[in-house]
């Protein structure tokens, strides 16, 4: 049970390669945090420089208010599970879940009553005698997270634990994970690409691009708030859609101007555009698929587009729509709220109006990339 | 256009002759069967030669025919008469000690460059990339000559021998340093993790993996010295009790000695070649894995 | 030469696409042989930069150092003894010792009698107690050689060891400045076998590889500078020199009068040359095939016929080499079944014909190196993609097709570093010549001595020229660097010109 702080942390291969930069983090005891990012955005390695698996070029990583820069990986009294599992083929369950404590030369009874223990937590006591090669993944994924139950670590790494990992199974092991994080109350970081294993795991996400952190927050904060454009797009699936439009200001109102059509921003993204003394001129505008609406007809405030995709989803329909420029815009509909008829119209080809609430706009300056309102 | 989709689409070539795959399939593969069988008779043919010309009593000098005239044990029991018994003990000494102490350091050298990142690693393998290139027997001049000068020659010869093949193992490292590297490296990570030093990640976790490299390194430093004549008649110089089978047999071929000891020198190799080819064919399996794995890893 | 684009590239004929993908690669060669040099280039100027700044390094290190510092620029280790490492500044005052103690007493008479190689030969003198001639013994040539290098050796080895030192108490006093503990001797020790275990791994072999064959090569490569043969072996005839160039000079030029060997150095290297390369593809290509044949579909006993052939590997070479050798000798079997047939009239020249003795080395050979390639390409068939050959097959390939399209080229992919390490290997393929022909015919070509025989190669040359009488070790010393050079050149080449030159880390 421990903290974890991290202080401009930076990592540079070969002298010249820089993997990750200025990483600044405190996680506190007993927190769940995700690092998510696409591959190569130095997710993996900050992880592996917590764990003591790479040098830290510059910075300091602190556990527990103890700075590990020059300690072993086997003196910072953590644990880890990889992606690969990294199970030693050559051993049973049994001993493989046991390496760490006969390592630690602890006696045969202690260790028996550790292994068992956290077996039957997992649900592989029936495999104990068996050695990996003769289990499933998700088995193995098991027996992995069993070795690094019984060192009662400080902080617990998983580095894309469930990545190789069929879809199903997935999801199943992600409940599995929670739970499992119940029982061992102790600090967890994560790694992952999959931003929806970040947002149903993670206390705070850490979301990061080419070795630099975009954003730390909760889900809430980092899905209704991002602080810039590429967070915006990261989190949320299908990824939100981005139209480069003008605002404008009319009579001190503001309006969007996507694809011709003509939308007022009034609520409290109005208000906060105005707080913020805003000016008009060119903005990227946000708007996530699940938020587009479909118009009856076509009016000032709605985008005209015909569908190109309908993919059939079961409670909701991805539409992909190309605009009259051509643009793609994605929208999500709830079949709940289409009849049978409509639904049969949806074809490729078939002519529909959009429109969104002004307070599901996000906003983003064209150049920054930032958040122009948060 | 309608219609010609419902019209089966056109064959491949071989499909077409769908009925006559078989068949020739089937001419093929007794084409190649009776090719093999060509093939074995000509890979064995010189090995059966030598098993039975060594059982034959009529005369002990070449002749140009294979089958003996008369049967019997003679030229095997004649080699007890002649100093090939304690080449042979010398020969078997140098391989046991050789295969184990070479084992070891070839394991060294080809661990660390396989599994760590030190300052100079590249250079080193560069290093011993270029002296390679040298040939060896250049060096045979001096390592004779420092080995006299230590008392390690002549009757000596085994232990000087032995020295010298050790020393040098380690630039050998380069095909089981390929099998190290096939071993994922997340498991020395895991064992780090779990609190395992760098000696136990050898000793408990890599080692167990690579019993088929060991068993290589083992099978090939063994056989080594059974054919080595060059430097073993170096340093044995002409001195019976120093030598080695194959510095002794090959002496027995030149003009002065072949006739009296051709079918001594078939037995000698029969008795030579029966362990250590059996030992070859038992293990060959483990030999298989470390030439392949060394050829496709360059 | 035309450059095309790529959807120019797509409109071509085969054979033009072949033609500019040949032309692209003669014409990509004095490029990739520039870029060689500029490699080495390169190489030169960082390593001065390099001990520029070593040595820079080394003054700032003195000038701002401490009184401990600079103590230890003088006696080795005191740094680390001050600041309360004893065990290592313990070693490196031994070392230091050590070294003052071997220099005084002899190393300086080794490096002083160096430029020499030795003063006084033998000489017979009269002994007064005996009342007779006798010879006395006074400077050793071969041994000023061997002790002067390892003095040299010695001396960069103590500047190696003097350099870390000041490294050490640079570091140390960094550590200490920021307020942090220095390792002691027992984390020393117990580091050993864990974060600097690689020292402890690496110590023994390459001690073994500077003293048995780093240091043996660099006596040899100063050997061919020397007159060092059998007439002049330092010690009980005639003390050896220096003699510069000569030696190469004698093997190499053309215009040496009588004593040229030019054109027998020539011959011997076109006659390696041809051999390596026959010797290679030969079994290349037919142990491919055999493979191929033993791993077809419906092929039966596949472990019996992969276990017949792999007889040529287990039995020892000088059995089976030997025997093979006079299976083909005039009065041997093959000539007597011959005979006996009535097939021939007189004995086949097996080893008596140049032309005859080159072809049957290259065919007995492939006797001896098919196995292997056998087992390798049996390792790397089964490991190409099933599916690439079912997609062929979809699109109609047939066998003669997918040998060409897929498993040669992925062979040659995967087995080129090794097809370049086989030809260098084979190139001193020591065993097969000389068991079998022993170099045999005796050849006509002008030599320094030792037999020459039509079949040798430069490296049994090489032997022999150490083995006679009057051994001429200068010139197998000149004839090895001369190897060296031949195959570092191909290497180099090779290696630069291959498309597979792997990343080593791909592969983990």
């Amino acid at each position: 049970m421990a903290s974890v702080k991290l202080t401009n942390v930076k990592k540079v291969y070969d002298k010249k390669v820089v993997a990750v930069s200025d990483f600044n983090l405190e996680i506190a005891d007993k927190e769940f945090v995700v690092f998510v990012g696409p591959s190569g955005c130095g997710k993996s390695t900050t992880l592996r420089m917590i764990a003591g698996l790479e040098e830290i070029t510059d910075g300091t990583i602190e556990i527990d208010g103890v700075v590990v820069n020059d300690l072993q990986p086997k003196d910072r009294n953590i644990a880890m599970v990889f992606q690969n599992y990294a199970l030693y083929p050559h051993m049973t369950v049994y001993d493989n879940i046991a390496f760490s404590l006969r390592i630690k030369k602890l006696p045969e009874d202690e260790i028996y009553q550790k292994v068992t223990h956290a077996a039957e937590v997992l649900g592989i006591s029936e495999y104990l005698l068996r050695k990996p090669r003769a289990l499933s993944g998700g088995q193995r994924q098991r027996v992995a997270i069993g070795r690094a139950m019984v060192r009662d670590s400080k902080v617990f790494l998983m580095d894309e634990p469930l990545s190789n990992l069929d879809a199903k199974l997935r999801n199943q092991m992600r409940a599995e994970i929670i739970l499992l994080r119940e029982q061992l109350d102790t600090t967890f970081v994560y790694v992952t690409h999959d931003q929806t294993e970040a947002m149903t795991l993670g206390d705070r996400i850490v979301i990061m691009k080419d070795g630099y952190v975009q954003q730390i927050g909760t889900p809430e904060e980092v899905f209704e708030k991002p602080e810039n454009l590429f967070v915006a797009e990261f989190i949320g699936a299908p990824k939100m859609n981005i139209m480069k439009t003008q605002l404008l200001i009319e009579n001190g109102k503001y309006y969007v101007t996507p694809f011709g059509s003509k939308i007022e921003v009034d609520g409290e993204n109005g208000a906060l555009l105005k707080e913020k003394e805003i000016k008009g001129g060119e903005i990227i505008l946000g708007v996530r698929p699940e938020h587009i609406v479909l118009a009856d007809e076509s009016a000032e405030n709605t985008i005209n587009g015909s569908v190109m995709v309908n993919e059939m989803m079961g409670s909701e329909l991805h539409l992909h729509i190309k605009t009259e420029d051509g643009t793609k815009i994605i929208a999500r509909t709830p079949t709940v709220n289409l009849s049978h008829e409509e639904r049969f119209q949806l074809k490729s080809g078939h002519p529909v109006h959009l429109t969104f609430p002004s307070k599901v706009m996000y906003f983003f300056d064209p150049e920054t990339e930032k958040n122009l309102i948060y | 256009m309608k219609r010609k989709n419902n019209q089966l689409p056109e064959l491949p070539p071989q499909a077409k002759h769908h009925m006559g795959i078989k068949a020739r399939n089937a001419i093929s593969n007794t084409f190649i069967h009776i090719l093999l069988v060509i093939i074995t008779i000509i890979w064995l043919v010189p090995f059966v030669c030598i098993i039975l010309q060594s059982f034959r009593v009529e005369s002990t000098h070449m002749v140009g025919y294979v089958i003996p005239k008369d049967w019997g044990l003679d030229n095997y029991i004649a080699l007890f008469d002649t100093d090939f018994p304690k080449w042979y003990i010398n020969t078997l000494v140098t391989a046991i000690i050789t295969a184990l102490l070479q084992t070891v350091i070839v394991l060294c050298m080809s661990y660390t460059l396989s599994r760590f990142r030190f300052k100079g690693r590249k250079l080193l393998m560069r290093f011993m990339l270029i002296l390679g290139m040298f040939p060896g027997m250049l060096t045979m001049i001096i390592l004779y000559r420092v080995l006299k000068d230590i008392g390690m020659t002549e009757a000596n010869a085994v232990p000087g021998l032995i020295l010298v093949y050790i020393a040098s193992s380690g630039m050998g490292y380069y095909v089981s340093k390929g099998f190290f590297d096939t071993i994922p490296k997340s498991l020395d990570e895991a064992a780090r993790i779990d609190g395992a030093t760098r000696f136990q990640i050898l000793t408990k976790v890599i080692l167990p993996l690579a019993k088929p490299i060991v068993i290589y390194t083992i099978l090939t430093a063994f056989m080594a010295p059974w054919g080595d004549f060059v430097f073993a008649r170096y340093v044995s110089m002409n001195v019976s009790s120093g030598m080695n089978v194959a510095v002794g047999l090959f002496s027995w071929l030149n003009k002065d000695m072949i006739d009296g000891r051709y079918t001594m020198f078939c037995a000698a190799g029969v008795l030579v070649a029966l362990p250590v080819a059996l030992l070859f064919i038992f293990l060959q399996k483990y030999y298989v894995e470390g030439v392949t794995g060394g050829a496709v890893k360059g | 030469m035309k450059k095309y684009s790529d959807l120019e590239y797509l409109r071509l004929p085969k054979w033009k696409r072949f033609l500019y993908a040949v032309i692209c690669f003669f014409v990509g060669i004095p490029g990739s042989i520039l870029g060689l040099f500029k490699k080495i280039g390169l190489g030169i100027v960082k390593f001065l930069t390099g001990i520029k700044n070593e040595f820079v390094d080394i003054g700032t290190t003195f000038t701002n150092g401490d009184w401990k510092t600079k103590v230890s620029f003088f006696i080795m280790g005191f740094g680390n003894i001050a600041r309360g490492q004893i065990l290592r500044g313990l070693l490196f005052f031994i070392f230091e010792v050590v070294f003052i103690v071997y220099m005084i007493f002899a190393g300086s008479y080794w490096l002083s009698m160096l430029p020499s190689l030795g003063l006084r030969g033998p000489e017979v003198v009269y002994d007064p107690i005996y009342d007779a001639y006798v010879t006395e013994y006074f400077d050793n040539s071969f041994k000023i050689l061997l002790y002067g290098v390892l003095t040299l050796f010695f001396i960069i080895a103590l500047i190696y060891t003097w350099r870390i030192n000041i490294k050490q108490n640079k570091i140390s006093e960094q550590i200490i400045r920021s307020g942090k503990k220095l390792r002691s001797g027992k984390d020393d020790l117990r580091s050993l076998v864990d974060d600097q275990f690689h020292k402890t791994l690496l110590a023994l072999p390459l001690t073994g590889i500077i003293v048995f064959t780093m240091m043996p090569i660099v006596f040899m490569i100063l050997v061919a500078f020397t007159n060092y043969d059998g007439a002049h072996n330092g010690f009980s005839n005639n003390l050896f020199t220096w003699v510069g160039l000569d030696n190469f000079n004698s093997l190499l030029s053309w215009s040496n009068g009588e004593v040229s060997y030019a054109a027998t150095f020539g011959e011997v290297l076109t006659w390696t040359l041809i051999w390596a390369f026959f010797a290679t593809f030969t079994n290349y290509f037919l142990g491919m095939l055999v493979a191929m044949m033993i791993n077809k579909k419906g092929i039966r006993i596949k472990k019996f016929w992969r276990t017949c052939l792999v007889f040529t590997i287990a039995v020892p070479q000088f059995i089976s080499l030997l025997y093979v050798s006079k299976m083909f000798a005039n009065n041997g079997l093959i000539n007597g079944f011959l005979l006996n047939l009535g097939l021939i009239e007189k004995a086949l020249p097996f080893w008596t014909d140049t032309t005859w003795a080159r072809i049957t080395v290259i065919i007995i050979n492939i006797w001896i190196g098919i196995p292997y390639l056998m087992l390798i390409a049996t390792g790397i068939l089964m490991n190409i993609p099933k599916d690439l050959y079912e997609s062929a097959k979809v699109d109609g390939a047939g066998p003669f097709m997918q040998y060409t399209k897929i498993t040669l080229p992925y062979m040659l992919f995967v087995t080129g570093p090794y097809l370049l390490t086989s030809f260098t290997s084979n190139m001193n393929n020591f065993n097969v010549i000389y068991l079998l022909t022993g170099g045999a015919p005796t050849s006509t070509l002008p030599s320094p001595g030792g037999n020459l025989g039509d079949t040798d190669l430069l490296i049994t040359w090489l032997f022999k020229l150490t083995t006679f009488e009057e051994a001429k070790y200068y010139m197998a010393s000149v004839i090895g660097i001369l190897v060296f050079i031949v195959v570092a050149i191909i290497s180099l080449v090779v290696y630069n010109l291959l498309p597979s030159t792997k990343n080593e880390e791909d592969f983990q």
